[in-house]
C-alpha cells in the first residue's frame, strides 16, 4: 500500500514537472520567418484582410520597442498585428461566464528579431488556451486562422506595411472598436 | 523547469554584465539622461529656424548678418563664396588640399590611387561621365566633367558644410550648385522647388553640424541610409538610445567634436581608418599627428575600471566598436543591403519605368537599378582588421568565379595591428567586362545618348563610360556578385545596451568562426573537456561507492 501511495507521488511530482517546463511551448509558439519584421507582419496584415470571410479585421499595428527606445534604451524591432473577429468574439463577449475573456482581445500576433538577427512569429495557442477556458469550439476557429496568417505566398510581393491605429483610449462609446 | 531557469539565467546574465560594462565604459562621463547639462541648443537640434539663429547668436563671435559683403542678392553660389573669401582669405586654398575637393586619395601604404573619382563600387559604381549627378556631393560647383577648374577659390562652397538654415540643397544633376530657379523636383513628379535664399543662407552661416554633415554622409550611396549604415538621417536629431554622444537632449556632440579639423583637413578616413590605436588619449594642443577621432583619443587605453577592469582585457583583440554597437541601422530607417543590377531594364507594359515598393515603403525593384533588399537593427559581421584597405580598381584583373571583394579588410589575429571589428557587408551583383575581367565605368545619368537611367541600355552606357574614363573595353557586359565591406563606427549605443557577454561567450556567438580567438564558453579543447568529464564521472563513482562502504559497514556494525 506504501508503496503504491509513494509511486502515486511520485507520478504527480513527475507530471507536474514536466508539465511546468513545457507550459511556455504549450501556451505559446515562436516559429522563424524568412523575411525581415516589417515585411512579415505586412504579409500577416494581408493575410489577416484575407479572411475577413470570417469577420477579421485589422484593429492596430503596435511598436512597443519604439516606446522602449524613446526612454534611452535598445531593444530589436517588436511588432504586434493586433486583429480581431466579431465571429469569434461576440460569442466569448456575450456570456456572463466568458466575458473575462476579453481581457485576451484583440487576437495578437508578434513579429520580432532576435540577436542571431532572423526573425520571428510568436502567437497564442489559441486552441489550448480556448479548452483551458472552456471555449475551446470557438478558439479551435481561431485556431486554425491563424494558421493561415502565418503561411506565406512568396510568390506573391511584398505588401506595403498598414498603419493602423489601435483603438483609441477614452470611455464608452468613445473607445477604438477593435473588439 | 531548466528551460525556465536557463531563460532566467540568461536574463539575469545579460543584466549583470551589462550592468557591469555600464559601470564604466566609454560613455562613463556621461551625464544620466535626467542630469542633462545645461547648453545652448546647436542648429541641428534646432527644430525652428528662429532657435537655430538665436543658439548661433549665442555661441559665434560674429553675426554674419551685419556684414555688408552679404548683404547681397547673389545670383550664385560663387558669388557668394567671392563674398566669403574676401574676409576668410585662405579658407578656399585649404579646402583645395583636402579629400573633400579632389575626391582624389592615395594610399601611402598601399599605392592605390583611390578617391571618389577613381574607384568602383557596388552602388551607383563610379563618378566619371556621372560628374553632374554625383556631384551634388561636392564641396564645390560646376564638377559636370573632367575640364573642371580646380584651382578656382570661387569654386569652393562653403554654403553646403555652414548652413544653418537647412534650406540649401544641392540636388543631383546640378553640377554641385542648388537651385536658383524654381524647378520641378524629382523630375516629372509635379512638384516643384524653390529657389534657394542664397542671402538667407550667406547671412547665417555657422559652425558644422550634424545636418550638415548629414547633407551628404547620410545620404552616400544614392539616398538616405543605403551605403553606410550607421549613418543615416535619424542621427540628424538622434534619441540617447541611438547613440549616445549625439543624442540631441545630451551631449550632443557635432560629427566635428570627433571629426576635429585643422586648416579644413577633418581627421577620420574611409580609405585609411585606423583600426587599432593604442596612443592613449589625446591631450588638447598635442602636435602628435594621429587620427583624433577614434575612441581611444578621448577614452585612453584603459577606459573600463572597477570591478568590470576585466573588460580592459579585451580591447587588445576587439576594436570598442565591437561591443559598443550592438547592431546598426537602429534608428527609424532601413539600410539597403544588397543591390543586383542584373535586373535592370524590366519595364511596364507601356514601356516606361517600373518601380515596385516594399513593405517600409522602400522601392524594392527599379527599372532603372534592378533589384534591391532593406533591413533594420541589423547584426554586424565582424572581421579582423589591421586598417589596411585594398581596394579592387578599375584596372585589377579577377576571377569572375569567385565573389569579387570591392575593398578586402586586412588584419589577422598575429599580425599585432588587428581587432576585431564590426562591418556592415554590402552585397551586390554588377557589370564587369566579360572579357577582362576587369570592373567597368558605366554611364548612368549625364549623357542624354547613352545614360542607363534614361535609355536602359546597359551595352550603350557602359561602353561611353568606359571611353570617357578612357579605359578599354571588350564590348562584352557580364555580371559578378560582389561585395564591399564598411566598418560601423556610429550609433554608439548607451552604456547599458552594449553587447552582452553571453552573446559572444557561447557556442555560435557572435564571434563565431572569427580565427585566432579563444573565447571562453565558445571554445572548447576536446581533450580538456574529455579529461574534466572523467575526473567528474570519476568522483561520482567515488561518492558512491563511498557511501556504499559506509552503509554496508553500517549494517554490520549494527
Amino acid at each position: 500500500m506504501m508503496k503504491a501511495v509513494v509511486g502515486f507521488i511520485i507520478g504527480i511530482v513527475f507530471v507536474g514537472v514536466v508539465g511546468w517546463n513545457m507550459a511556455d511551448t504549450m501556451m505559446l509558439r515562436e516559429v522563424e520567418s524568412p523575411y525581415g519584421v516589417e515585411e512579415t507582419a505586412a504579409r500577416i496584415q494581408r493575410n489577416i484582410q484575407g479572411l475577413s470571410a470570417n469577420g477579421w479585421t485589422l484593429s492596430g499595428l503596435r511598436n512597443p520597442s519604439k516606446a522602449v527606445a524613446k526612454s534611452g534604451t535598445n531593444v530589436p524591432p517588436v511588432l504586434l498585428v493586433e486583429a480581431c473577429s466579431t465571429k469569434y468574439s461576440g460569442p466569448i463577449l456575450k456570456d456572463d461566464a466568458t466575458r473575462i475573456l476579453s481581457i485576451l482581445m484583440p487576437c495578437t500576433i508578434t513579429v520580432y528579431k532576435k540577436d542571431d538577427g532572423k526573425t520571428y512569429i510568436g502567437l497564442m495557442n489559441a486552441g489550448l488556451m480556448g479548452k483551458m477556458f472552456g471555449v475551446g469550439d470557438i478558439m479551435a476557429g481561431v485556431a486554425k486562422d491563424q494558421e493561415i496568417f502565418v503561411t506565406f505566398d512568396p510568390k506573391k510581393p511584398a505588401p506595403p506595411l498598414i498603419r493602423v491605429q489601435p483603438g483609441g483610449g477614452g470611455a464608452g462609446g468613445k473607445a477604438g472598436d477593435g473588439c | 523547469m531548466f528551460k525556465f531557469n536557463s531563460k532566467g539565467l540568461s536574463l539575469a546574465m545579460t543584466f549583470v554584465m551589462s550592468l557591469g560594462m555600464s559601470w564604466s565604459v566609454m560613455a562613463s562621463d556621461a551625464p544620466a539622461p535626467d542630469k542633462v547639462p545645461e547648453k545652448v541648443v546647436t542648429a541641428a537640434a534646432a527644430d525652428v529656424f528662429g532657435v537655430a539663429v538665436e543658439a548661433k547668436a549665442k555661441k559665434s563671435t560674429a553675426d554674419h548678418s551685419k556684414f555688408k559683403e552679404l548683404d547681397v542678392n547673389f545670383k550664385d553660389g560663387p558669388a557668394v563664396t567671392k563674398a566669403c573669401i574676401s574676409c576668410h582669405t585662405e579658407a578656399s586654398k585649404q579646402i583645395h588640399k583636402t579629400t573633400h575637393w579632389s575626391w582624389d586619395y592615395i594610399n601611402a601604404d598601399t599605392k592605390q590611387h583611390l578617391g571618389k573619382k577613381n574607384v568602383i563600387n557596388n552602388y551607383c559604381t563610379s563618378v566619371p561621365s556621372n560628374y553632374k549627378f554625383c556631384t551634388a556631393c561636392h564641396v564645390g560647383y560646376g564638377w559636370e566633367d573632367e575640364n573642371f577648374d580646380f584651382k578656382s577659390e570661387e569654386n569652393v562652397d562653403c554654403l553646403v558644410c555652414h548652413d544653418t538654415t537647412a534650406s540649401y540643397k544641392k540636388l543631383p544633376g546640378l553640377a554641385g550648385h542648388p537651385n536658383y530657379k524654381t524647378i520641378e523636383w524629382p523630375p516629372h513628379s509635379g512638384k516643384f522647388k524653390a529657389p534657394v535664399d542664397l542671402k538667407k543662407v550667406a547671412q547665417n552661416v555657422g559652425k558644422t553640424s550634424r545636418a550638415t554633415c548629414g547633407a551628404c554622409h547620410f545620404r552616400g550611396g544614392g539616398g538616405d541610409a543605403v551605403k553606410h549604415g550607421d549613418l543615416d538621417s535619424s542621427l540628424t536629431n538622434p534619441d540617447r538610445y541611438l547613440d549616445v554622444h549625439m543624442d540631441a537632449k545630451g551631449l550632443d556632440f557635432s560629427c566635428a567634436k570627433c571629426h576635429t579639423s585643422d586648416s579644413h583637413e577633418v581627421a577620420g578616413s574611409r580609405y585609411a581608418p585606423t583600426a587599432k590605436d593604442d596612443k592613449g588619449t589625446q591631450i588638447r594642443g598635442s602636435l602628435e599627428e594621429r587620427n583624433a577621432a577614434t575612441c581611444v583619443a578621448c577614452h585612453g587605453n584603459v577606459p573600463h575600471s572597477g570591478e568590470f577592469a576585466k573588460m580592459n582585457e579585451h580591447t587588445d583583440k576587439l576594436a570598442c566598436q565591437t561591443c559598443h554597437i550592438p547592431a546598426y541601422a537602429r534608428g527609424d530607417l532601413v539600410t539597403k543591403m544588397t543591390w543586383d543590377w542584373s535586373t535592370l531594364g524590366d519595364l511596364d507594359e507601356n514601356g516606361h519605368r517600373k518601380q515596385i515598393y516594399g513593405s517600409e515603403g522602400k522601392a524594392l525593384y527599379d527599372s532603372k537599378k534592378g533589384h534591391f533588399t532593406y533591413e533594420r537593427y541589423v547584426i554586424p559581421e565582424y572581421q579582423w582588421f589591421n586598417g589596411e584597405v585594398e581596394f579592387t580598381l578599375a584596372d585589377t584583373v579577377f576571377d569572375p568565379n569567385q565573389v569579387l571583394k570591392i575593398n578586402s579588410f586586412k588584419g589577422s589575429a598575429n599580425d599585432g595591428k588587428s581587432r576585431v571589428w564590426p562591418t556592415k557587408v554590402f552585397r551586390g551583383k554588377q557589370m564587369y567586362d566579360k572579357v577582362k575581367n576587369t570592373l567597368v565605368v558605366t554611364s548612368l545619368s549625364d549623357d542624354p545618348e547613352t545614360a542607363l537611367w534614361k535609355n536602359y541600355d546597359i551595352n550603350k552606357a557602359v561602353e561611353y563610360g568606359m571611353k570617357y574614363a578612357g579605359k578599354e573595353f571588350s564590348g562584352e557586359v557580364g555580371w559578378i556578385s560582389t561585395e564591399m565591406s564598411w566598418p560601423i563606427t556610429h550609433m554608439v549605443a548607451p552604456k547599458e545596451d552594449v553587447v552582452a557577454c553571453h552573446q559572444c561567450h557561447r557556442e555560435n556567438g557572435r564571434l563565431a568562426g572569427i580565427e585566432g580567438l579563444y573565447i571562453p564558453g565558445a571554445n572548447n579543447t576536446p581533450w580538456i573537456d574529455k579529461i574534466g568529464f572523467a575526473i567528474a564521472f570519476l568522483t561520482l563513482i567515488g561518492v558512491l561507492l563511498h557511501g556504499l562502504i559506509r552503509f554496508v559497514m553500517h549494517k554490520r556494525g549494527g
